[in-house]
């Protein structure tokens, strides 16, 4: 592997996101869609306050105490440890018994959790001042203190824990100069330079226990038995048992923060697959669960289920090869290629027919429900096959007798590659077969699993063309996608795109928390992209709940989907079982 | 001697703990015949099965005459039409023609049940035979190979070769076949272990036969029954095997169609569009019914223990 | 001669274990890539960071290096932690375990239930209407792909009885997510996964035990019975039946190497927390602990199976001799 000194530097590795997390749910459970898609952060819930405005039915007077909710997923979980979590569900549950810092309120803006409030900055931007909420208590009763915060980053950013298997080391060894701990109730995290997703990105790990972990080195943490059984917790419940493969039982913690959440127990119940959702929101064996996109109508005739639907920060896209080197990249160095493709495909059929409508056309590299999004890019593509053929005829792409364009003897003839399981991503790429087909060009679909395909991204990259999700947070920084400096091996530019204006734009845009000067970036970006189209992108998804009626509170969001659901202790039951 | 679509390797019921007469007489073929021949039902499936294998063969002929259909083109206009007069089963989610995917799917569906049949049991015979008659030694190799191959969870198999191998008709079916002819091997080897005490073979040996011609000649006549009942048995398991693995993920790759990753894709659409499972769900119910009671019946009739 | 056979296949059995852990390892692998386990695709790790994943889990080196260490750790009795989730291998085992028997054993003991009349009677009636009725019958539950079966059925039991206020049955879990987990709860919830895996058992045995009915009842035993005048009923069952019995339970101890990839199917459609389930998902997330730790319990079942069909089948068939 090799090392690039230059990504050492500047903006490397903002966010946490993750190609659309697949685990065995988009493998065998004929899934993918709308539904489990943001790889956050076990973060925190809370934020009392918030979630009473935000909501309409939440915490109304005629809130029961006590009762259940079960909450059925198809991705199993595998750690409860929220340094070394990386996938949704894992998150999802730490979510539930571990709160951080900060957390997030449905529109993506951050909201006070642990501390009392948003951090003060100091003038430069590189030091957050957070003061933590006073009486701060462990389940088991103990003060929860600066030190929890303190050890908790520690495992990812000090090297004394660097055999600590974190994702999050990554980022935070590269952001984080120092943290200080003036008294019990402060922290103070020195940022090594400015960057605006810090907070974001950064302020919603799940608080770990000094007292239960800290004795353990970085190897032993990695296997302790809290990872499996965290008998102590700061979030709205505490820990009873797991069933490996089937369930998460938790209670309720009666220190919490914010005072005792409504329920007594929420369970976390891992299903087969989507339809197993259905058919179980629909039996009331399970009260919250994910809903595919084809299922939407069954859910929503349901009398004892309601449904809701909203826009979320993912897309789905695909990726040309941009390596002029590789048999793809001779193909796709052409943007006038590039452009055809696109335009060539009729993504609105694709949202109606591939995702029963449960989606939205994108229009540019930013999700829609974005602060920085630019609703019409330089360069808009509406489905137009004339334009497409003429444009390769232009481009010197001229049919052969096969009927296959092609240029100086170089066949317009590559091979697509996306993860098998995924149900949409399947269809889409048969599709983008079909309509290519229509305009001369000869593309294969293949699937492959996805370590294959993840080494293919990250480091092989012989790919002609690869089809993925991508999660967003917040922040509308995109550098791990597009930023050149990405394209070393096992970073995420895989496509190999290097523009040095978007270099620069991005770059811009993460040094300054002037938020006006940072839309105006980005909105630059766009327009650039929306003409370099290196890596199309085909829709942004739509996540969609199924909620048992007897279940009130649950005030899902764009951005209170998984990981950060401060409304999860205000959720209650009506018959209060 | 694990079972078919619980995924697992080739299964050859009861037949493992049987064993052969003498070298059968050319009578035996004849009465087993008859016999068959007198099991309607079971000529009933055999039959069945032969003309799924026409139809199979045919395909490009009939969705050029009777659908007008290609399998793998994409109507975006016509998804999920119900089965009428544009297409006669529907059509499904990318708005492809069910009928014609369903004939096409039998090339695919058969083709893989048939080519692994045909390949476990060659390699199994080939082993089986070895190891029986030469014993010793090279008994005691190969069948340490076989156990091996057997004592493999046949799901990391499955998953680790078909990641090697892309599945395709052929790859799949070696995949499966990989998995398969240990039993086959070990069923053989049994087989051969209690003919080659008779006495006619023994003479044989005596009188400075060839081993190959020994084998050929006297050896596999013998466990030939045996083998008949395996194949006729083998292939409505492969059938169900086949789509086991394309419901896990590992089997056949769209756009490509076949029986079983047409019901697995199905199932995903069951609320919206039921009878899209309907079809294929019925096709292979039929197909394994029909290949199990043929087999049946030639178990029925080969089966040298069971004369009289 | 026993004893000492006995003690050839168990040293046969060594170059057994050897040999599936080290296939099990080397297909993995070659297969794997550059993916490093636990991690999926982290754009914000550092290719040092990778690297450093990579020594932590002993992937940097050759695989045959992996395989020693292991074989050591294994020697000692340890299995390690999982690289997903950093859990002890045993203890993922040992979980799962206990789940798959429970559900296996139920499906086979409704097996034999089913499958045993439906034999004898297909004997005793060979040719008959009723034989053929019941031929198909025993193959047709078969004939159908057991994921949809498994669907099918919770659609009925599970679906569509709860939305007509009738009894139904649980269609997840091996019990209730809620205060589950007494005996009558864990019952429900394995009628209808042991269903569908009982058609499995059902449609092979009875086969089975007609053919062998069928053949006992042609013994010289059976006639000289028949010919003191003993009343056909007990002819029938004590000296048929009991008969026809013995090779079935060999048959049943050679579903013991099955365990693993047996009911995966059926464990995976219901959300049966298995071993088979276990197996299925490591292995597509290349979880090499967990994948050997299962691999080599697996192969230590296929052995005892193996040799215990052996045994029975010498027993059986007095002209085959070990040496």
């Amino acid at each position: 592997m090799s090392r690039d000194e230059d990504h050492k530097d500047d903006g490397f590795a903002q966010f946490e996101q993750f190609l659309e997390e697949w685990s065995r749910r988009d493998f065998l459970k004929r899934t993918g869609g709308a539904a489990a898609y943001l790889s956050f952060i076990g973060g925190g819930l809370a934020a009392f306050l918030e979630a009473c405005a935000g909501g309409t039915s939440n915490n109304t007077p005629t809130a029961k105490k006590g009762g259940h909710v079960v909450e059925g997923n198809f991705s199993d979980i595998r750690t409860l440890n929220s340094m070394l979590s990386s996938d949704t569900a894992s998150n999802q549950v730490i979510g539930l018994m571990f709160d951080g810092l900060l957390n997030y309120k449905k529109d993506g803006s951050l909201v006070a959790a642990l501390a009392q409030d948003l951090p003060k900055t100091n003038s430069d931007g590189t030091v957050y001042t957070f003061k933590l909420r006073s009486g701060l208590k462990w389940s088991d009763g103990q003060p929860l203190t600066s030190d929890d915060v303190k050890f908790t980053y520690q495992l990812a950013y000090d090297s004394q824990y660097k055999d600590v298997t974190s994702p999050r080391r990554g980022d935070l060894s590269k952001y984080i100069k120092s943290i200080d701990t003036p008294d019990p109730q402060t922290v103070v995290i020195t940022t090594t330079q400015v960057f605006a997703p810090f907070l974001s990105s950064h302020g919603r790990y799940g608080i770990l226990p000094k007292h239960v972990l800290g004795s353990l080195d970085g190897k032993a943490i990695n296997t302790a038995p809290f990872n499996t059984a965290p008998n102590v917790t700061c979030g709205a419940f505490k820990f009873v048992k797991w069933d490996k493969g089937q369930q998460v039982t938790m209670e309720r913690n009666d220190n919490f923060w914010a005072g005792p959440p409504n329920l007594d127990q929420w369970i976390y119940k891992v299903l087969p697959d989507s339809v197993a959702v259905t058919n179980q929101l629909k039996t009331g064996e399970i009260d919250i669960g994910p809903v595919d996109p084809s299922h939407f109508d069954a859910v929503k005739s349901a009398d004892n289920v309601a449904v809701t639907e909203f826009p979320v920060p993912t897309f789905t896209f695909y990726a040309y090869q941009l390596d002029a080197a590789k048999k793809g990249g001779k193909l796709f160095s052409d943007k006038a290629v590039r452009q055809a493709l696109l335009f060539a495909l009729n993504r609105d059929q694709v949202v109606s027919a591939v995702y029963f409508g449960h989606g939205s056309v994108a229009n540019s590299v930013e999700p829609p429900i974005s602060w920085a999004y630019k609703d019409k890019p330089q360069v808009l593509y509406s489905f137009d096959k004339a334009k497409a053929e003429s444009m390769l005829e232009s481009a010197g792409w001229t049919k052969g007798s096969d009927g296959i364009r092609a240029k100086n003897g170089l066949k317009l003839k590559f091979d697509m590659i996306t993860n098998a399981g995924n149900k949409q991503r399947e269809s889409m790429l048969q599709v983008m077969q079909q309509s290519w087909k229509d305009i001369g060009v000869d593309a294969t679909p293949s699937l492959i699993q996805f370590p294959q395909l993840v080494s293919q991204i990250t480091n092989i990259r012989t790919f002609d063309m690869f089809l993925v999700g991508f999660n967003f947070d917040e922040d509308p920084d995109q550098g791990q996608l597009w930023h050149s400096r990405n394209t070393v091996a096992g970073g995420f530019n895989g496509f190999d795109f290097k523009n040095s204006d978007v270099d620069s734009l991005l770059d811009q845009a993460v040094g300054t928390l002037d938020k006006t000067k940072r839309k105006q970036l980005y909105g630059q970006f766009q327009d650039i992209m929306s003409d370099v189209v290196p890596a199309p992108i085909i829709l942004f998804n739509h996540g969609i709940w199924g909620v048992s009626k007897r279940v009130q509170g649950a005030d899902f969001g764009p951005f209170n989907q998984f990981a950060t659901r401060p409304w999860n202790h205000n959720v209650w039951v009506t018959d209060g079982k | 001697m694990i079972g078919p679509s619980r995924v697992a390797e080739l299964d050859m019921p009861a037949a493992g703990v049987e064993t052969a007469a003498a070298r059968p007489a050319q009578s035996y073929w004849n009465q087993s015949w008859e016999r068959l021949r007198a099991n309607r039902l079971g000529m009933a499936a055999g039959v069945l099965i032969l003309v799924l294998a026409v139809i199979a063969v045919l395909a490009p002929v009939f969705s050029a005459v009777l659908t007008h259909y290609q399998p793998q083109t994409i109507n975006l206009d016509q998804t999920f039409a119900r089965p009428g007069a544009t297409h006669l089963l529907g059509s499904d989610e990318l708005g492809r023609d069910s009928l014609t995917r369903l004939i096409w799917g039998a090339r695919v569906s058969l083709g893989v049940a048939f080519l692994t049949v045909a390949l476990a049991l060659t390699v199994g015979t080939t082993v089986g035979m070895v190891a029986g008659y030469y014993g010793g030694w090279i008994d005691d190799v190969l069948m340490r190979l076989v156990d091996t191959v057997l004592a493999i969870p046949a799901i990391f198999l499955f998953i680790l070769m078909s990641i090697l191998f892309r599945p395709n008709a052929v790859t799949l079916a070696a995949i499966v076949a990989s998995v398969g002819w240990g039993s086959v091997a070990r069923l053989v080897r049994g087989e051969v272990l209690s003919v080659k005490q008779r006495d006619f073979i023994l003479a044989t040996r005596s009188i400075g036969a060839r081993d190959s011609r020994l084998m050929v000649r006297h050896l596999l006549p013998n466990v030939l029954p045996v083998l008949i009942v395996a194949a006729s048995l083998g292939v409505g398991q492969i059938i169900l095997i086949e789509a086991a693995l394309d419901f896990l993920g590992l089997g056949i790759q769209p756009p490509t169609p076949s029986w079983g990753n047409m019901l697995t894709n199905a199932q995903s659409y069951f609320f919206h569009s039921g009878f899209l499972v309907a079809f294929p769900g019925i096709t292979i119910f039929v197909t394994v019914l029909a290949s199990n009671i043929f087999g049946n019946g030639v178990r029925d009739a080969f089966d040298p223990r069971l004369k009289g | 001669m026993l004893v000492r056979y006995v003690a050839r296949r168990f040293l046969a059995s060594l170059v057994v274990v050897l040999g599936v852990t080290l296939i099990t390892l080397i297909l993995m692998d070659r297969t794997r890539g550059t993916y490093v386990p636990g991690i999926d695709l982290n754009p914000s790790l550092r290719p040092e960071d990778i690297e450093h994943l990579r020594e932590n889990l002993g992937l940097d080196r050759p695989f045959y290096v992996w395989y020693l260490t292991w074989l050591g750790s294994v020697l000692h009795g340890d299995f390690g932690h999982s690289m997903i989730d950093g859990s002890p291998v045993l203890s993922h085992i040992l979980d799962r375990l206990p789940n798959t028997l429970e559900l296996t054993a139920t499906a086979i003991v409704i097996g034999v239930l089913v499958a045993v009349p439906l034999g004898v009677i297909g004997a005793l009636r060979r040719g008959s209407k009723t034989d053929h009725a019941l031929t198909v019958t025993s193959v047709a539950g078969f004939a159908v792909p057991q994921f949809w079966m498994g669907l099918m059925l919770i659609l009925i039991f599970s679906v569509t009885l709860e939305q007509h206020g009738l009894p139904w049955l649980p269609s997840s879990g091996a019990f209730s997510a809620f205060n589950g987990g007494d005996f009558l709860d864990r019952v429900e919830h394995l009628v209808l996964p042991a269903t569908v895996l009982s058609f499995f058992y059902t449609s092979q045995w009875s086969r089975f035990i007609r053919s062998s009915m069928l053949e006992v009842l042609s013994q010289d035993y059976i006639r000289t019975a028949r010919a003191k005048g003993m009343s056909e009923r007990r002819v029938v069952y004590l000296h048929g039946l009991r008969n026809a019995l013995i090779p079935l339970i060999t048959l049943i101890g050679l579903e013991l190497p099955g365990l693993v990839s047996g009911g995966l199917v059926v464990e995976v459609v219901f959300g049966w927390p298995g071993i088979g389930k276990l197996a299925f998902e490591r292995a597509l997330q290349y979880d090499y602990t967990t994948v050997m730790g299962v691999t080599f319990f697996a192969t230590l079942l296929v052995i005892a199976g193996n040799l215990l069909a052996d045994l029975l089948y010498g027993a059986l068939d007095p002209r085959i001799r070990y040496g």
